[in-house]
């Protein structure tokens, strides 16, 4: 046979990974990539049911029929965008397992489209849902702790929790220092004055020992101990000053109506009353060591009742 | 190919636990990198919470610039790159998440009420009426804006904030900047006519961190431009108006207003909430404190 008159082959022997050979058409096998680098490096591969091309082992047959439905209907050049789309549409109405498999397989076999269709509908299948929902949807362990599941977008490193405590200290320092003017004019306890000062000390001074300790980490990995330590400091003073936001606030609801307008509007304060409130809660909620923060709060808060009292 | 699931930090069992997800047996990590890069970044956050792999296949880099690049586009690829590197320590997660931007998955609705009283007609003699109207402005990412404003709520009116304005429904298309200095958004349109353009200036602001689902007013003027200014490109109107003062107007039929009333906050609704959104609610079901 003279090499220059081989004709094509009218139709190719594939067979799966699960050993079952299928003779397909070969314009329509040809349209895989893989199928066509097989032919081309190894000629004459592919024409008897003895030398099959072998599939890569994520396509079982029970993949291969729709794959091969879906080559047979986009191979064909007559066919409008319209009816291509209804097809696809039709197409990836599947089961997850399905759908699944399905992508495998099409990567394997580097169907570039076929891959495209099916991530764009598993991802539309998870887009919208609920992590729990997700979760059931595609049988996926629950093996984050509480911690890692607190909002979504919430940053790995802790700048987010330092500029919500910053703000809760300088709205704190605020509070204390219009507290610190209203006794000033009804009593002059200097007892009262010192305490508040240390506290503001204290809280300026843990304030930054946290934020300079935190900038240095920062650049590790999730390291859970330390982390732990830095957040007792941070949780005792959270809890105490939480503790003293119900107190304050009754305390200044009237007192804030008498001064006028406060640097932060009302709305914006109940959302940081509410904010802080919620962070020390969430705090509270992932670290187990919390107990010990416990003990060092109720310390704090009795130099703090001291100071408050009128 | 099995591939053995990362046992969670903590957990001494003896024997591994089986990942019972079939789509972690099946897909490859590529391929779970495919399915990520057509989500949005919302969907990416939630996904993010759903088990431990996905908490890592979605810290990937590439996901998060591209989300970046769609957000912020009108500022260009360099400028964006140049952000990254200078502020936000390379991260493209960080900066997205940090970075204040105008949210393009919603509709941001403001709700302005005031009090008029009505004249006295058989038994009601000291009539109150309560006006509310709303102030819809859905952003594109392309710079684009359509603007509307109306009594009708937000589901009726989502149905037609698309596609170029319309002058049947007064839908209003305009041309916005972003100021990153100051979260300030500039936004300007042109009534029909040709003779009025409308600026708004707003400020971002989140209730949660990365939310940016609220737009302060920080003031509305009309003014008077004259046709000449425009010469036909709506596109060109931003500008146009460049630099100029509030009460500048470039048209003596139109005076320079800089409207002090209607300024309520906008609240973002996200397109899967328009329907069910408190904002719908009539007057006198609805809670005032929902624009915060």
């Amino acid at each position: 046979m003279l090499p220059g008159s081989i004709q094509p082959p009218k139709s190719l022997w594939l067979e799966t990974a699960d050993g079952l050979q299928e003779e397909v058409e070969h314009e329509v096998a040809m349209l895989c990539p893989f199928v066509y680098n097989e032919v081309y490096h190894q000629p004459g591969k592919g024409m008897t049911r003895k030398t099959p091309i072998l599939l890569p082992q994520q396509v079982s047959m029970s993949v291969l029929k729709p794959i091969l439905e879906y080559c047979r209907f986009h191979q064909l050049p007559g066919r409008s965008n319209k009816e291509r789309k209804l097809f696809d549409e039709r197409f990836i109405r599947l089961d997850t397992k399905r759908l699944c498999e399905l992508t495998a397989a099409a990567d394997s076999l580097q169907l570039k489209a076929l891959v495209d269709l099916t991530s764009r509908a598993l991802a539309r299948m998870i887009e919208g849902k609920t992590p729990e929902e997700i979760r059931e949807t595609f049988h996926l362990p629950d093996d984050l702790t509480e911690e890692e599941k607190l909002e979504p977008l919430r940053n790995t490193t802790d700048d987010p929790r330092i500029r919500l405590l910053n703000r809760l200290y300088a709205k704190k320092r605020k509070e204390l220092q219009e507290k610190e003017k209203l006794k000033g004019i009804n009593q002059a306890e200097l007892q009262d004055e010192r305490s508040l000062e240390d506290l503001l000390l204290f809280i300026n001074g843990t304030g930054e020992d946290s934020k300079s300790r935190k900038g240095g980490r920062c650049k590790k990995k999730r390291n859970h101990r330390k982390k732990k330590e830095h957040s007792k400091a941070e949780i005792s003073e959270n809890a105490s000053s939480s503790k003293i936001d119900p107190e304050s606030d009754d305390a200044f609801t009237f007192d804030t109506e008498l001064d006028g307008d406060d640097d932060l509007d009302p709305l914006m304060k109940e959302e940081l009353d509410r904010e802080v409130e919620d962070f020390a809660r969430r705090l509270n909620f992932g670290w187990p060591g919390r107990q010990i923060s416990r003990v060092s709060s109720a310390l704090l808060i009795e130099s703090w009742g001291d100071g408050n009292k009128e | 190919m099995r591939i053995r699931p990362i046992p969670p930090l903590g957990s001494f069992s003896s024997n591994p636990p089986v990942d019972l997800a079939l789509i972690h047996q099946v897909l490859s990590d590529d391929l779970l990198f495919e399915i990520f890069v057509r989500m949005t970044p919302y969907g990416l956050g939630v996904a993010a919470c759903v088990c431990r792999k996905w908490r890592y296949a979605t810290r990937n880099p590439v996901l998060w610039q591209k989300a970046c690049l769609t957000t912020w586009q009108i500022f260009g690829v360099e400028e964006n790159l140049q952000m990254v590197r200078s502020s936000y320590g390379g991260s493209w997660r960080r900066m997205w998440i940090m970075r204040p931007r105008l949210r393009f998955d919603g509709i941001f609705v403001s709700r302005n009420t005031h009090l008029r009283t009505g004249v006295a007609e058989w038994k009601v003699l000291n009539p109150v009426h309560l006006v509310c109207y709303y102030r819809y402005i859905r952003f594109y990412p392309s710079g684009r804006f359509l603007y509307k404003v109306s009594p009708h709520r937000l589901k009726e009116v989502a149905k037609y904030l698309h596609g170029k304005g319309s002058m049947v429904n007064s839908v209003y298309a305009g041309r916005y900047t972003l100021d990153h200095n100051n979260n300030q958004v500039d936004a300007t349109t042109l009534y029909p006519g040709l003779k009025t353009v409308v600026r708004i200036r707003m400020r971002i602001r989140s209730t949660t961190e990365g939310a940016n689902n609220r737009l302060d007013i920080l003031a509305i003027v009309t003014s008077g431009i004259q046709e000449a200014e425009i010469g036909g490109h709506e596109e060109q109107v931003l500008e146009a108006v460049e630099g100029w003062q509030e009460d500048e107007t470039h048209n003596p039929d139109v005076p320079a207003v800089s409207h002090k009333r209607g300024l309520a906050p906008f609240v973002f609704v996200p397109f899967h909430e328009v329907e069910t959104s408190d904002l719908n609610l009539p007057v006198e079901k609805m809670d005032f404190y929902v624009p915060g």
